[in-house]
């Protein structure tokens, strides 16, 4: 299974698609710098006179924005990197050479999943990391804590994680255009549904219930959003006491429960469970 | 037995693949495994080789069921439709292969199996730029690496020029110097008639003919008498020891399953009276064999 890591992780690095990811991703950086310092050394008169609390609401809306977008660059290279995983091994045959040896088919999914993990969180950490100090660099006002940035940090990687064994247990039963109609539906109905349920926050009645249900039903099939949002809640919410910076269309106003994460934990093991038990028992 | 097969059946919704095949293979022999296209040929080596489930049957390589961790440990296997990770080098794919089977200071092993294939030299260029007969060279170097006992050639020849053929030939021939066992999947028919010691010849999923090359050859002699002054009773004497009896062009013409009765029929000749002027006998080749084989085969089905 080491193995498989190890060259699943050399592949990613070897392949011209990591510098351009790599070059692109100083691009997207660059043009949210740019963009942050505009934003925080404006002087506008109405901006300089507007009180310090509105300029953290909107500082607070700028990281949320940065991370948001982050987030979405990752779920899709996710997609593009991650799709062919195994599916792709086995329409080209290169699967023959592999299994055929005393490798357990399970160690072979499984280190592909290891070594495709580590490489799309160290580059999601990096990009995180990235975004929270461009924000420091150009003197937000938002308060972010040490442990803040951290606990958030979890929930950012945790995000493509769970995104990626679903890509993965799907690349081990379906084709790799399947797997990929599936992740990018899936992420958008995740997202979509996510939503929804933040603008529940508006209505009072039943309506508010029914997007709220929607919300919680979109996360059960795909929980990126709602870590996302927990991430976001996490990072500037628990030591500043201005909950309402968490909220916006980068955030939300409700949290998800303790059970919701009790449901990711078994949401990976599962999907991999029954994508790698599929794979052991397939025709090649 | 290093190889054995109980009426082995892999089907796709009960259809194509291969059915109820019984195949025993000594070890140290070079198995020829012939067929038409389609006729099951590699779905059965993937089989064997675990890749595909069996569908009934069973099925052991060196006394261990087919697709277990024991079974694939002394077994090789270049496929047919070879493709290799290209983004690697040809070293480093050895290295990778050679990781995967935990071979511990592979470097000298890498080095004998790219020098036994004529890779060496080639070793720090990409797979990618490799030709298509130079990717099943370090695909059968691959196949070489863990020494296995058993090795599965399917169409090991099929992307390499003549010279190539010869030496993956010379290469098969000293694997079986070596006490190996090779299982050869072929349609070059002169290839296997060359190097194989046992053959079977599967059509529409079912083993039709399998044995000693020799003896499968030596079924099917064409003899050729020029004869003279002979009558009926002669030719139903001989109808008792050879098929296919026929007068052409001054020629009797006939088969014999045994080439022991060759003797026999012209002495026979001889005591009838009739005068024997000629006799040649041939011995069909391989391809002969295979044209009669699967030809009456198809005039079954």
């Amino acid at each position: 299974m080491l193995t498989i890591t190890k060259y699943t992780i050399k592949e990613m690095i070897k392949k011209r698609a990591f510098l351009l990811i790599a070059i692109l991703t100083v691009g997207y950086l660059f043009i949210y710098g740019y963009g942050l310092s505009l934003a925080f050394h404006n002087n506008n008169q109405v901006i300089n006179n507007t009180p310090n609390i509105a300029k953290i609401l909107l500082e607070s809306q700028l990281l949320s924005a940065g991370l948001y977008f982050s987030n979405f660059i990752i779920a899709f290279l996710i997609v593009l990197t991650s799709v062919g995983a195994v599916s792709g091994d086995v329409e080209s045959g290169a699967i023959y050479a592999l299994l055929y040896k005393p490798l357990k088919r399970h160690e072979y999914v499984l280190g592909k999943f290891i070594g495709l993990s580590i490489i799309i969180t160290v580059y999601s950490t990096l990009l995180f990391l990235s975004v929270i100090g461009l924000n420091i660099a150009f003197g937000t006002k938002v308060y972010l804590g040490l442990g803040n940035v951290f606990r958030a940090l979890f929930f950012f990687d945790l995000g493509p994680v769970v995104l990626l064994s679903l890509v993965v247990a799907s690349s081990s039963i379906m084709s790799t255009v399947n797997t990929g109609v599936l992740a990018v539906m899936t992420y958008g109905i995740a997202m979509i549904g996510g939503i929804l349920e933040q603008m529940g926050s508006f209505f009072t009645d039943a309506t508010s219930q029914g997007l709220s249900n929607v919300g919680i039903i979109t996360s059960l099939i795909l929980p990126t959003d709602v870590i996302f949002r927990k991430m976001n809640a996490e990072l500037l919410t628990q030591n500043t006491g201005l909950s309402f910076l968490a909220q916006g269309p980068f955030g939300g106003t409700s949290q998800p429960s303790p059970a919701m994460f009790v449901y990711i934990a078994f949401y990976i093991c599962f999907l991999l469970y029954y994508g790698t038990r599929k794979f052991e028992k397939r025709d090649l | 037995m290093i190889l054995e097969t109980q009426n082995l059946t892999k089907q796709f919704n009960g259809k194509g693949g291969f059915k109820d095949v019984n195949i025993s293979i000594d070890s140290g022999m070079v198995f020829g495994f012939l067929g038409p296209n389609g006729a099951g040929k590699s779905t059965f080596v993937k089989t064997m080789v675990g890749l595909l489930y069996p569908t009934s049957g069973f099925a052991w390589i060196n006394g261990f069921p087919i697709g277990t961790i024991e079974s694939k440990r002394k077994i090789g296997f270049l496929p047919e439709n070879f493709k290799y990770y290209d983004w690697m080098t040809g070293k480093e794919l050895m290295k990778f292969h050679a990781e995967l089977y935990k071979i511990k200071n592979s470097d000298k092993k890498i080095e004998k199996f790219l020098d036994l294939v004529k890779l060496k030299g080639h070793e720090n260029k990409k797979v990618k730029n490799y030709s298509k007969g130079m990717q099943q060279r370090i695909g059968l170097a691959i196949a070489l690496l863990n020494d296995p006992e058993v090795i599965f050639l399917d169409e090991p020849t099929s992307a390499l020029d003549p010279v190539g053929r010869i030496d993956v030939r010379e290469i098969i021939k000293r694997l079986k110097d070596d006490g190996k066992t090779v299982f050869l999947n072929s349609h070059l028919l002169s290839e296997i008639e060359m190097i194989c010691d046992e053959v079977a010849i599967i059509n529409h999923g079912h083993v039709i003919a399998e044995g000693k090359l020799k003896n499968l050859l030596s079924k099917n002699t064409y003899v050729e008498m020029v004869i003279s002054d002979y009558n009926s009773e002669l030719i139903e004497k001989i109808s008792k020891l050879a098929y296919d009896v026929a007068f052409k062009d001054g020629k009797l013409t006939f088969k014999v399953k045994d080439k022991d009765s060759i003797p026999e029929i012209a002495k026979i000749v001889v005591d009838s009276g009739a005068k024997l002027y000629q006799l040649d006998s041939k011995t069909s080749s391989l391809e002969d064999l295979f044209i009669n084989i699967v030809g009456k085969d198809e005039d079954v089905c």
